[in-house]
């Protein structure tokens, strides 16, 4: 261990690139990285540009959030020692992220091998027990900090998540009891809160005089256990998260409204079954690509408020 | 084989069993549900045709992977077929969700049948299988299921080296259709097997065939290795008789994935993953380190080519793509990459192929 001490380097620096799963656990990631002395480099929110430059290297087949996150590790190529990207299998039974998410890491490594840039990663795998804290150990190790360094770290980083996600859940009650029109938006955090993406929706929502809810913000515990009742084998964790909770607040809003970049391989089941399950309350499904524009998006968001306004005698 | 009525118990109910078409293994899976169970009738989908492939798209999500509307269509045949109980395995990867949704979408479409959803079973524990039986099954003859199952798994292993061998040699038959009479007659053979000898009695006069019929085989071919994803890989139908065309060129056609290799076998060559090493750190998806081994094998071996085979929105092989483009300049091997769906046009596959098989001939003569 003192040894490896040693080799910690100084003044290390490492890339986060500002797509997929950075939107879950950016708080996480950055004070573990600053806990650890670290200084993390970011990309930058989201453009058109980051989304042209990831699509010109990514697999013209994938998602669109993969191409905005290929993008973002273009912006951050040659600007620090190393680019964090994370592998994330599966948090346990029936708690499984995407299939892209095994890859992610070693597809970076292939799709950028000519650039000489260094990766990073951590790997969650609840198959083979490997938990979070673990990941998070390995990694630090495997850059020369010892492991009560590092474990500290965690624990703090951790403490700065759970607050900053019970501020989250907190910031949301009041909407809830708000009075007007209330929509529901269910979506990967990656898709909505994604500056160029996701944004314009909430964006455009508000400026119509909607209030967003967010599926996600939720008690995930609460919201895994209650996503059997909509869904019954669904195994990916982000997608029971958001059937929990819609199953948790369908009953306070108005309408939802399930968003998904094209074409996302868990969401083209589960919202498929959700369409066909959910019959008494209003639903829109958006299906975001590369090509939609503003201007569809809105004309399709207007359309259905005005259609949910109507149904109220609001209109 | 004819259900031995008799033996059925008053008041027991048969059940009309399906699983949809894959590939050719429906043979296996009639054998064990007839062989291994007391009650049941395995009801035989149709083979499947461009309508399975239609009625299965127009029920399904758009952008689900093929699979899922081949198999959705093959469904609805069995149901039309007389089929009164539908099973889906469970699996990896959107494998393990195609059940529940088939069911939403088949219930909505009127159709009553009972589901035997493997996914409800999965606790990630080895004994959750012998819940699904004991359903099925109630009074089950253990030695008999053991036996039955023993001798299904050699039906596999039998077919899959067959159709590994018939692909390899039968571009080369000098006879103008033997080699595919023989594969066809071993195929009858597996489809109406009713005891082991049955079994094992095809597969030998198949092997003397194959040994025999002359075949006008150059010697050193033009070789090549075909991967992909676990169901359109191995379905001829849903990639276009993709090995078929391939052999009818004159190419020596190889292919790793199979049942035999990937599911019954697969223990035992857990430790690809070392050999991949330099490609990649971690599993990146469910068939992903058997490809790119496979592909790094074919290269070192000094095959002609590599073609990946793969479903539309198939997200673990778009995802090792990029794994494979780099072997394949590693390695100077030329590689194919083909997507399927509904729309695939035989004329455009052939385009391809010709194209490929231009490329790969020309450098192979200008190399030697
Ligand atoms: S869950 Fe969907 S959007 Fe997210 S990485 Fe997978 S395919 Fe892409
Ligand atoms: S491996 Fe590909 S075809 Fe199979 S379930 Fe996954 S996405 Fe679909």
């Amino acid at each position: 261990m003192i040894l490896m001490r040693d080799r910690r380097p100084e003044g290390l620096t490492v890339g986060i690139p500002q797509g997929l799963l950075y939107h879950r656990y950016s708080v996480l990631w950055s004070a573990f990285f600053k806990g650890l002395g670290i200084t993390p480099v970011y990309s930058g929110p989201t453009s058109r540009k980051v989304l042209e430059e990831g699509a010109g290297v990514e697999v013209d087949e994938t998602c669109l959030s993969a191409k905005i996150y290929m993008g973002h590790v273009k912006a951050l190529i040659g600007r620090c020692d190393y680019i964090f990207v994370p592998r994330v299998d599966t948090f346990g039974h029936f708690r499984d992220m995407c299939v892209r998410f095994q890859a992610l890491y070693d597809q970076c490594r292939n799709l950028f091998r000519s650039t000489g840039q260094k990766f990073l990663t951590y790997n969650v795998d609840g198959e083979f027990g490997i938990t979070e804290e673990m990941a998070f150990l390995e990694l630090g190790q495997s850059l020369g900090f010892s492991k009560g360094e590092v474990k500290k770290a965690y624990a703090a980083a951790k403490k700065e998540e759970q607050r900053a996600w019970r501020e989250k859940l907190k910031a949301q009650e009041p909407l809830l009891k708000a009075g007007g029109t209330k929509i529901l938006l269910s979506g990967h955090s990656y898709v909505l809160d994604d500056p160029y993406v996701g944004k314009p929706i909430t964006d455009f929502l508000r400026s119509i005089d909607v209030t967003a809810i967010r599926a996600d913000v939720v008690n995930r515990e609460l919201a895994l256990k209650k996503s059997v009742e909509l869904s019954p084998t669904c195994k990916w964790e982000v997608s029971r998260e958001l059937l929990g909770g819609i199953a948790l607040y369908r009953d306070q809003v108005d309408g939802i409204i399930l968003v998904s970049a094209f074409p996302c391989g868990p969401d083209a089941m589960v919202n498929e079954l959700l369409t066909r399950k959910l019959k008494d309350i209003p639903l829109l499904n958006l299906v975001l690509d590369a090509q939609s524009g503003a201007a569809g998006v809105e004309t399709r968001l207007e359309s259905f408020v005005d259609i949910i306004r109507l149904k109220k005698g609001a209109l | 084989m004819p259900l031995k009525l008799e033996r059925i118990k008053e008041g027991q109910r048969v059940i009309h069993g399906a699983f949809p078409r894959y590939a050719e293994y429906n043979c296996a899976m009639k054998y064990m549900a007839e062989h291994g169970f007391h009650n049941v009738k395995f009801v035989m989908p149709p083979p499947l045709t461009k309508r399975t492939e239609e009625i299965g798209a127009r029920y399904s999500p758009d952008y689900v992977c093929t699979p899922f509307k081949t198999l959705l269509g093959s469904l609805i045949e069995a149901l039309e077929a007389g089929a009164d109980t539908l099973v889906m395995v469970h699996g990896y990867c959107r494998l393990g969700y195609y059940g529940e949704l088939m069911e939403q979408i088949l219930r909505d479409q009127g159709y009553e049948f009972d589901f035997i959803n493997l996914s409800e079973y999965d606790t990630w524990k080895k004994r959750d299988w012998l819940k699904v039986i004991r359903r099925i099954d109630p009074k089950l003859n253990i030695p008999k299921f053991v036996q039955a199952a023993r001798e299904t798994i050699r039906m596999m292993e039998h077919l899959d080296e067959v159709t590994s061998d018939y692909y390899q040699i039968c571009g080369f038959d000098a006879t103008g259709g033997e080699v595919r009479r023989a594969y066809r007659r071993f195929l009858a053979a597996l489809y109406t097997a009713d005891s082991g000898e049955d079994i094992e009695g095809a597969y030998k006069r198949v092997k003397q065939d194959f040994q025999t019929i002359p075949l006008n085989k150059p010697d050193r071919p033009l070789q090549v290795g075909i991967l992909g994803e676990f169901y359109t890989v191995m379905d001829a139908f849903s990639n276009l008789h993709l090995e078929q065309k391939l052999a009818d060129m004159g190419v020596e056609v190889h292919r790793w994935m199979n049942m035999t290799h990937h599911l019954l076998h697969y223990g035992e060559v857990k430790n690809l993953a070392p050999k991949i090493r330099d490609q990649c750190e971690y599993t990146m998806g469910p068939t992903s380190t058997a490809n790119i081994w496979y592909a790094k094998a074919c290269a070192e071996h000094g095959y002609d080519g590599l073609i990946h085979v793969k479903s539309a929105n198939c997200t673990p092989e778009i995802d090792i793509m990029p794994v494979l483009q780099n072997i394949s300049a590693d390695y100077k091997i030329p590689t194919l990459y083909l997507t399927y769906d509904s729309q695939t046009s035989d004329v455009g596959l052939m385009t391809r192929l010709e194209a490929f098989y231009d490329m790969i001939e020309t450098r192979k003569r200008a190399l030697s």
